[in-house]
């Protein structure tokens, strides 16, 4: 099994789009540091913007939902599966051996965003804020920064599940990732919609959709009147639909024909 | 005593309604080099996919020296290398970054250079797989069926896409491995190539194994013939025939060689009575010849 994630990370840092995600995304939190520094009116207040991240919590989904479509999808474009199926590994140690990999892959962009957020606040906010100043009425800023980065992480892998289970289904890479990411973006235009259907059916409270509020929840205490939802069966529900995702997926894949 | 490296018991396989492998039965003993032949559709991927344990199949048994083979039992796997139709290939990658990538812990990079060089690959071992040409590629997934120098190796069309040095490298670099004792199951459609390597050789048609036969026994049952062209043919077949010598039926006048019919006696025969030759040719009956009789009774068979 080792010998297998060591092989996908073998894969991935070879990649190019490997490298250049990690600089377009440091790029572009740079970016939004330089913004809220000058234009703090219309691009956010700094301290918003290192809780979450210098958006960072925003960006890391799409390049995770782009490297989780390739890690499956590519292998049947390729044609590698075969290669990687016939050896005296199992099917599943395979898929498993991706997952892991794609874990490992995004505590490195949470890990690497974190340093740089810090970095940003460092050079271009010292002045200007604390890390324990107040956030709101109950949380410091870092305090609400890592509830925030805990809450989108786990939301992140509810969303990358489901996409390691789409990404089984379509044999090329391109497609993976295109569904992938107007998929994302689409979660969200139609969770605002959601929330006000959920007032009228209480047990759609449930959805994946208002899942996706978890990070608002952690660090908002009045949340919970909008979603419905305890913190508890919020995480709860989280895990539920992720491992749910990640079983589908492993019936799909050990069940496909190469 | 010879032993098996590789038996297959009534293996039957369907996608669908359709019926692909029928109760497909054969052994390989190791060592040998066996060609898997037949038309297009025939069913030779197939029987290589269920070999690597690529599928489930509702009948018979794989047994890849003396284990069974399944998508849930893939301990034998360890000792067997194959390229299966097409070589898979990341693109992003690096041909010796493929062979590392795949290399067991114990083979040694002596080794996998040592391929590397065999097939001549060596000028863009180090280039990323996505500026390969055809044959480049196809030759990096025959060094990655062979890097781990395994004991059973299968390879599906491995010519395709080959120029001739490269067959010719190919075939000497197959016949070397064979002699250390490695064991070759090989499909291909370049006969010619085919039958200078193989020791046994399956046909397969529509699912079924319609011929096993040890290339020898093949050989040495086909025909070798002389063929005359005359002024006159049927006299020339009279007179021959009068002399005792065997004439074969295909027409034309062809004499069958038996080892003692001179071909100048005939010559001398045929122009003493006045019959002017304008040609004459030696026909053997080579692979191809041989396979495409073979297919086409088992057509008429099937179609009674
Ligand atoms: N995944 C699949 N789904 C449905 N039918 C399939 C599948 N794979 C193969 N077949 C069918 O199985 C039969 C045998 O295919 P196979 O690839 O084994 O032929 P082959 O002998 O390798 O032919 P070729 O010489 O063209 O490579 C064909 O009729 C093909 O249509
Ligand atoms: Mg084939």
């Amino acid at each position: 099994m080792i010998t297998l994630v060591k092989q996908e990370c073998f894969k991935l840092l070879h990649k190019s789009s490997t490298y250049i995600s990690s600089a377009t995304l440091l790029l572009l939190m740079t970016a939004l540091g330089f913004l809220s520094k000058y234009y703090p009116g219309s691009w956010g207040k700094p301290e918003i913007q290192f809780v979450q991240l210098f958006a960072g919590i925003y960006w890391i989904p799409l390049f995770m939902i782009a490297a989780c479509s390739s890690i499956i999808a590519m292998e049947f474009q390729y044609g590698t599966i075969k290669e990687l199926l016939y050896r005296k590994y199992y099917r599943g140690q395979i898929l498993i051996s991706k997952w892991i990999t794609m874990f490992l892959y995004s505590v490195y962009f949470f890990s690497v965003s974190l340093a740089w957020s810090l970095v940003i606040k460092a050079v271009l906010f010292n002045d200007t804020f604390k890390l324990s100043d107040q956030y709101n009425n109950q949380l410091t800023i870092i305090h609400a920064n890592i509830l925030i980065i805990i809450g989108s992480f786990l939301v992140l892998w509810m969303i990358l599940s489901l996409v390691l289970l789409l990404a089984n289904v379509f044999r090329s890479t391109a497609t993976a990732i295109s569904i992938g990411i107007v998929g994302y973006f689409g979660l969200y235009i139609i969770e605002g919609m959601m929330i006000k259907i959920m007032n009228r059916w209480e047990w759609l409270k449930w959805n994946p959709l208002n899942i996706l509020n978890l990070p608002l929840q952690l660090t908002e205490p009045n949340a919970d009147k909008v979603t419905l939802l305890s913190t508890p069966e919020m995480v709860g529900a989280c895990l539920g639909y992720t491992i749910i995702s990640l079983v589908l997926s492993y019936i799909v894949f050990k069940r496909r024909s190469v | 005593m010879t032993t098996s490296i590789l038996d297959i018991e009534h293996l039957s396989k369907s996608f669908g309604h359709k019926q692909v492998l029928k109760d497909v039965s054969f052994g390989v003993q190791a060592g040998h080099i066996i060609g898997l032949v037949g038309p297009n559709g025939a069913g030779k991927s197939t029987i290589m996919k269920a070999i690597l344990g690529l599928f489930n199949y509702p009948e018979g048994k794989i047994m890849v020296d003396g284990e069974v083979v399944s998508p849930t039992s893939h301990q034998s796997m360890d000792e067997v290398g194959a390229l299966i139709e097409y070589p898979g290939i990341y693109p992003f990658l690096t041909g010796y970054q493929h062979l590392h990538l795949f290399s067991k812990k114990t083979t040694s990079d002596t080794q996998v250079m040592d391929i590397v060089r065999k097939l001549r690959m060596d000028a863009y071992i180090n280039r990323k797989a996505k500026t390969y040409s055809l044959g480049m590629k196809q030759k990096l997934g025959i060094a990655l069926a062979l890097v781990n120098n395994p004991r059973l190796v299968i390879l599906d069309e491995p010519m395709n896409g080959l120029d001739p040095q490269s067959n010719k490298d190919l075939r000497n670099l197959i016949l070397s491995y064979a002699r250390s004792g490695t064991t070759f199951l090989i499909s291909s459609h370049i006969l010619s190539e085919l039958e200078k390597l193989i020791d046994d050789i399956v046909v397969i048609d529509q699912g079924q194994i319609v011929y096993t036969q040890s290339m020898v026994t093949l050989e040495s049952g086909s025909k070798k013939l002389l063929a005359f062209k005359t002024s006159d043919d049927v006299k020339a077949s009279h007179i021959l025939a009068q002399h005792g010598y065997q004439l074969d039926k295909s027409g034309g006048v062809s004499v069958i060689e038996n080892g003692q019919n001179q071909m100048a006696d005939m010559i001398n025969l045929l122009t003493g009575n006045g019959i002017n030759i304008e040609d004459v040719q030696h026909v053997h009956n080579d692979l191809e010849t041989i396979l495409l009789n073979l297919l086409k009774d088992d057509q008429v068979k099937g179609s009674k």
